[in-house]
Formats: C-alpha cells, structure tokens, sequence
C-alpha cells in the first residue's frame, strides 16, 4: 500500500497501530483543540498530542443534549463522540478558548462527568498579537507545562523542549515542502488528499509523521493529479475536515492548491525559533503564526497572506466558507466579500455544517460559479458569488 | 419591511431632540408626570404612527409609572447623552477626534485626553427614538452587505449605522474580545470598514491575579496606543478626577442593588439599566453623579419606610442574560400589569471594586479590574461558572421567586451552557421562563409576543 493511501487509511480513523503501540509502550496521549495549542510541551513531557477531529461522527444527538442548535456542528459532533466513548483512549484533554463554542466543551466536559479522574485543563490563548500577548502566552505555556509536570509525574526540561521543536520544526519544514509542490503547473496532490494527510499527521506520533511525509514527497516525485483546465483554488474557512467535501469541489474541476483552513497551513506556518529560550520562542510562534479570526488584530495579516498565495499560487479562485453560527468566521467572510469587490476575485461563499450532507446544493453551486469563472476568464469579466442572493457583482 | 431611506445622523438627532425635550419637562416634574400618566392610553398599547416618535421614549421612563422623584433624576442623565451625542456630532467641526468605544468597556480612560468618545451602539437602543423599526432597518442593512444573520445584533447594529451614516466615523476605535465572539468579529469589520487605528482589549479566561495583571498591562498598551495616535499625552489629573466620580457612581448604584434584596423591592430595574447606560456611555460627565445619587435617594427613601417600588409586591423576578433593548418598558410593565418586580439583574446588577486613586498605578491596575468587573465582561469571559455562581448568589440573595431567562439569539456561549443553567436552576428549584427572542431586533419576538409568553408563564404559575 502506497504511504499516501496508509495516511488515507488513518485519516478516517479515531485510533491507530501506531497510538496502540504507543500506549502499550506506557506513552500517553493527549486530546487538544486548536492550532493555538502549542503540540510540543505534550511531545517534551514524552505524550503524544492528538488533535480532536470530528471524523467518523454517528450526528449529534447525544452532543445537543449540551449544546443547542444555535451552536455549531464541530462541537455537537465533537461532543456527541466524547459522550459516546470515542475518545476514552485519551490520558487527558486541552481545552482552549478557541471561540465561543469550544470553550464550552471544557464546561460541558466537567458537567456531564464523561471522565470526571482523567486529566483536563483549559489552555488561555490570547486574542491579539502584541509583545504583552506574547508574553501572556509564555505565561500560560509556563502554567501548562507545570501542570502537566504536576499530574503526570514528568519533567519538561528546555533540553527536551528544545528536541521537541526541532522535531515540530521538521514536520512543518516537510509540510510547508509539501505544499509548495502545488505552486507547480503539474500538482502532484489533491486538496483532499493534503487534507487527508493533515487528519492523519495530527492524530500521529511526531518521528512517524517526518517518516511518512518524506515518503509521501518520494512517492509523488512526477506525479499530476490535475487536469490542464483545473482552476485553481484557495480555499478558506474554519473547521473543514470532510475530505468528501474537498473532492466534491475538485471533482467539479478544480484543484485546491492552498487553504487557511484549521487543520491545514496554520498549522505549518512559521517556524519555531531555535535559538531562543524555548518557551519564549514557542510563545512568539503560536502568537504570530498565520492566523485566524479569533485573533482580532490581524485582518491585514491575514488579507496579506491571501494575496501573496494568490500571486505564488496563482490562484483563479477562491472558495471560502464557514460553519453555521460560526461568528468569527462570519465576520472574515464579511470581509473577504467587500475585499473581493474592491479588488474583483472570484469569489464564492457557502455556509455550510459540518457533516450536514446537502452535497446535491453545494455541488450545484460549486459548479455554477466553477462554470462562471471559465467564462468571464474568456471574457474577461470578474465577479462574485456569495452563498445567498445578497449581491453579486460584475464588471468589465 | 419597505425599504426607507435615512437621512444621515438622522436617528442620533431624533434622540437628542427627544433628550432635551424630555430634559426640559423634567424641570416641571410633577407635570411631566401627570401627563405621562394621563395620555397612557394613548400611547402604552402599541406603536402607531401617531405615538410612533415619543412612545419609546416615554414609556423608558416609565410611561407615567415612575414617580416624578425618580425621573427627576433621570433628568441628569438624559442631558449627559444628549450632550454627548451632541458632542460626537459636531465633533468634526470642533476639530475633535473620535474614539468609538465599545458597550463593555467604560470610557473613563479618554476623559484624560481631549477626545470625544461615543459608543456606536448607541442606535440599537436610542435609534428606537424615531420608532421601534428602525434598529432593525440599521442591523438589515448589514444583513444585506453580508454580516451574517446570526451574529449579535447588538454589535451588529453599528456595522448598519455606519454604512448608514448614522454615527460619527471614528479617528480611532477601542474593541475587546468580551463578551463575545460577535464582539471579536465585529470590531474587526469595523477596523475594516472604517480604516481606523484600533485598539483591541484582550480578555484573559480567568479572573486570577495574573489575569488581573494581564488586562492591566492591555490598559497601559491603550495607553501608548492614545498618545500615539492622538499625539497628545495622558492628563493624570484628569483621569484620577473620573475615577473618582466614577467610583461615587458605582457606590451609589452598588447601594440601590443592596437594596433591592429588602422585601418588598424598593427599586425599579430600569432606573439601574438607565444608569448603566448613562455609566457605559458618558461616565465622563458630571451629571452621571447627581443622577446616581437622585436615583439612590429615591430608592433610599423607600427602603426607610418598608415601602416597595409596587404597592401590592407579587412576584419578584430575577433576569438573567441582556435586557431588550426595544421593550425596555417590560419592567414597569410587569410592575403594574402584575405586580411582578425584577428584583435583580443581569446587566443593572453593579458588582465592582473601588478604585484607588492615589497613585498612576494604582490608578489604573484598579481601572483594568473594575473593566472586568462590568456587567458582561463580568460574567460572559471565563468558566460557566462566571454565570453560574453570581446567578446562584443572586438567587440567594434576593429571594427570587422566578428566574427569566433571555434566550438572546446571538449569544452563542449562553446557549452552549444552556443545559447547565437549565440543571442549575432545576437544582435551586426555580420556576424559569426560557423566552427565545433577540433583544435588539423585534422581527425576530415582537413586544406582544414576549408579553404573550411573561402572561403564560405568571398564569400557570398561579401568579396572574
């Protein structure tokens, strides 16, 4: 089986052979959140961390117990998995205060007594980039590392924090290779298949991980998923873990070639400073890293992104989306609409939940605006496409 | 809804006219309050396009019900708002900038530089001025520009003023990430829209000493961020002269919530909503402490005799979660259809330090807590717990016999502790009304229609 397919393969599942081995060898494994959560304190004090993902979900009936229907699905279905024992495996849970839905889940956790013994903890992460942000988050890197110290009996020394970087370092240093083979008129991999990859080295012990990936960049050495009239496309949005919902968009002839999305660049983007104090260094990437709307200084930060990638990428259009009742997301997608009209890109927007089907709509749409984009590049026209009839826009 | 045009600032002016006429009759208060009371019927049942541009306004103050003592002393706060909208109006031709500052954070810090400082949110309660559907026309219109319908429509309300042309552009802004993720989004496409230096105040989860210590350090960043951008230098002097108006205002209202705990209720909870208005808006001024000592004496004076803000005290409300910004008459409505009194509540609930003012340090380590402390900002930051706990104390201490819950739309956190506070109440055995409406947009629940579910609720309770 090709190392590409084994990732595939892991993708999909809560559990695999290399946690199991893990765990019978005594490692723990601990569930964490968000991009924010920097992995390598739980790599330092010899755990593994592992990004909860809302794969294989049977819906939401027992997380709407906790939640109501004005929250959005990746915490119904997140917690609906934890209620059903999908994540019993866990040594323990990060939580952080990602938005408003998620730090809930710590709430919810404690009260429903899913595992009232096991290990938790809620993670600050600051809202802004700035030098005091910054250093409330080396704070709070501090309190996270002494309380793991504390309950688990370990020792995070900044030497083997400082392996632990290096480590993180590699894998984002293969991730960012990885991604840059898409810049090429020939792409070797899909946006489904790099989400694919994403779900899988999440839930991975790091070293596996750097094995797989310089496999994986062997393995598509001369390889072309695309097809020449392919549009190329950046995808944007919150959480989007679907990897059905990426092949739908590419299968309507497309190839995704970048994305901000949660489990995709911002999780690779900048690397880690070695030549600093660990914790200082650590603090400055996680604040600093490409980010997304929950950090409320930053929309240039994130439009200057944009339209590098666009220009390195060479992007044609661009897709962005968000959960139902996802407030942050809204409000980037507010911005990225009148971006769009300044600046004419193809844009289309789509509102969608997660696991929520409806493939027969947003196929429809996908391929409507897919199917605009190819005409108005022949004559010259740009426009947009948002998800409802609010507007769209035209101009030669 | 038809599509009506609005001339711009015109819904701020309305308000400011409505303000001083109001000003003005409360000079003659026994009068203004025989009037109110007379042309109830009127004005109380509904909005008519005869009623339309007064109705709201008189029937906040009470629409006759509230004793001329007491709207005597709303009068100073009604001249410090229109003073202020006043001023943020004519702000561009005095050469003045703008600091749009937002509902949950105070604006004592820009008395010590010569600004004026608004808050944009102003038109979701005093656009009803004009008639109650125009906060909606303002929060459509940024519907239509693409903010999405679920975000709150409190802050959501100011992305419609703007494109509207309803409020003073800013020359800067001052955001937070409390209460909520509406809060975080929209300051961030307001930054956008208006291409103003902003100002972010970072929340920290909990409320530590290193938390305290982190929101302090955010305040000295707002600090360097005002003398760099306005090019002037903070005047010390002036600030310790807020803070400690500030503080006699907080005194005077934390008194009224003390109490409000005597059987039966000596206050009405509109007049400590009133106050927090006059407190998030224009603290600044020197009118917001003859207000808070009017209303305190008022109160006072009740409480000595045993009287209560009803003459037959019913029922005693406890309100959780926002009030509505379109039927701010509920209170006295209640009051007199039932007999029913909010003994406590969400937003008007003062619970804040006392800052020392002795020092620059102290000064403002003491300004980072009490922002902390707001309503809001208070309860909506951290842990479930934050809700929990004071809605517990509150319960305890105030002898509740019913708990209102706002099931505000856009207040998604609220809704994700939903269950909690349901089980929570349970547990104190209150009998709870869930009413599922927004508070700044009556489209979604029209007065009648909450008035409709509060009647139930005392019905079958055996209250009504």
């Amino acid at each position: 089986m090709s190392f590409l397919k084994k990732l595939q393969g892991i993708a999909k599942q809560d559990y695999n052979s290399y946690l199991e081995k893990a765990q019978a060898n005594g490692q723990k494994i601990i569930g964490y959140f968000c991009s924010y959560i920097p992995e390598e304190i739980f790599h330092a004090a010899g755990f593994i961390p592992y990004r909860i993902r809302a794969v294989g979900s049977q819906g939401t009936s027992k997380g709407d117990i906790y939640f109501s229907s004005l929250n959005c699905t990746f915490v119904r279905h997140t917690f609906d998995k934890m209620l059903r024992g999908k994540f019993d495996f866990l040594d323990g849970i990060v939580f952080m205060n990602g938005c408003d839905h998620t730090r809930r889940l710590y709430d919810n956790w404690r009260y429903s007594e899913i595992a009232p013994d096991k290990y938790k903890y809620m993670f600050f992460a600051p809202h802004v980039i700035s030098p005091s942000s910054e250093e409330k988050m080396a704070d709070e890197i501090k309190l996270l590392i002494e309380s793991l110290e504390k309950n688990f009996k370990v020792q995070i020394s900044p030497a083997t924090l400082k392996k632990s970087i290096s480590l993180y370092n590699q894998k984002r240093d293969l991730l960012t290779k990885l991604y840059d083979l898409r810049k090429n008129k020939d792409i070797p991999l899909k946006g489904s298949e790099v989400l694919a990859i994403m779900l899988a080295v999440v839930i991975l012990p790091v070293e596996i991980t750097i094995n797989f990936l310089q496999d994986i960049l062997e393995e598509v050495k001369g390889r072309k998923v695309n097809k020449d009239n392919d549009l190329r496309i950046f995808l944007t949005s919150g959480c989007c873990e679907e990897v059905e919902h990426l092949e739908l968009i590419e299968e309507s002839g497309s190839i995704i070639v970048n994305d901000n999305i949660c489990l995709g660049a911002k999780n690779f983007d900048t690397l880690v400073d070695e030549s600093l104090d660990p914790i200082v260094a650590l603090a400055q990437r996680y604040i600093n890293h490409l980010s997304c709307p929950r950090m409320m200084n930053d929309v240039k930060g994130r439009l200057d992104n944009l339209y590098k990638i666009k220009e390195d990428y060479k992007i044609e259009a661009i897709i962005a989306e968000k959960l139902k009742f996802c407030d942050l997301w809204g409000g980037e997608l507010f911005i990225y609409r009148q971006e769009a009209k300044k600046n004419k890109f193809p844009l289309l927007v789509l509102e969608r939940e997660l696991y929520g089907g409806a493939t027969g709509q947003l196929k429809t749409r996908i391929q409507a605006f897919f199917e605009k984009v190819k005409n108005n590049q022949t004559i010259g026209d740009n426009f947009i496409r948002t998800s409802g009839d609010n507007y769209q826009f035209s101009s030669k | 809804m038809k599509e009506k045009s609005l001339k711009p600032f015109i819904l701020l002016k309305v308000a400011i006219n409505r303000l001083k006429l109001l000003y003005f009759f409360l000079f003659f208060p026994r009068l203004t309050y025989t009037l109110f009371y007379l042309f109830r019927p009127f004005y109380e049942p509904k909005e008519n396009f005869l009623n339309r541009t007064f109705r709201y306004g008189i029937l906040t103050f009470g629409g006759g019900l509230t004793p001329f003592k007491e709207m005597k002393a709303m009068q100073a706060g009604a001249k410090a708002l229109f003073e202020n909208m006043e001023e943020a109006i004519k702000a561009k031709k005095m050469n003045k900038p703008v600091a749009w500052v937002e509902w949950i954070l105070n604006a004592e810090i820009l008395e010590a530089f010569d600004i004026v400082s608004f808050n944009p949110e102003l038109l979701n309660l005093f656009g009803n001025a004009k008639g109650i559907e125009y906060p909606p026309l303002v929060i459509a219109e940024a519907e239509k520009k693409g903010v999405p319908v679920e975000t709150c429509s409190a802050v959501k309300c100011t992305v419609g003023s703007i494109l509207l042309e309803q409020i003073p552009h800013p020359d800067i802004i001052i955001g937070a990430s409390h209460p909520c993720d509406s809060s975080i989004s929209i300051y961030q496409q307001l930054e956008y829209l208006t291409g103003s230096p902003t100002f972010s105040f970072d929340s920290p989860y909990w409320k530590d000493d290193a938390s305290y210590k982190y929101f302090e350090k955010n305040t000295w960043d707002l600090i360097d961020f005002l003398e760099k951008n306005l090019n002037q230098r903070m005047d010390w002097d002036k600030l310790k002269e807020v803070l400690e108006r500030t503080n006699k205002v907080n005194f005077y209202l934390q008194e009224i919530c003390e109490m409000n705990r005597a059987i039966p209720c000596p206050g009405t909870m509109i007049s400590l909503l009133y106050a927090w208005v006059i407190k998030e808006v224009c603290v600044r001024s020197p009118l917001a402490v003859p207000m808070a000592k009017g209303l305190y004496e008022v109160t006072k004076s009740r409480f000595d005799k045993g009287e209560g803000v009803v003459k037959k005290e019913k029922i005693r409300v406890l309100k959780w979660f926002p009030p509505i910004g379109f039927f701010t008459y509920l209170f006295k409505w209640m009051e007199h259809k039932f007999g029913a009194v909010v003994v406590a509540d969400f937003i008007g609930h003062v619970s804040t330090i006392q800052m020392d003012t002795s020092s620059k340090k102290s000064m403002i380590r003491d300004l980072a807590k009490a922002q902390m402390h707001i309503a809001m900002a208070r309860q909506c930051h951290g842990p479930v717990e934050f809700l929990t706990d004071e809605l517990g104390k509150l319960i305890d201490d105030y002898s509740p016999d019913c708990v209102m819950f706002m099931g505000h739309n856009g207040c998604k956190h609220g809704w994700a502790a939903l269950k909690i506070i349901q089980d929570f109440l349970k547990r104190k055995k209150m009998p709870t009304l869930y009413l599922n409406l927004d508070i700044m947009d009556k489209r979604h629940t029209n007065e009648e229609g909450i008035k409709k579910q509060i009647t139930e609720f005392f019905v079958s309770h055996g209250w009504a």
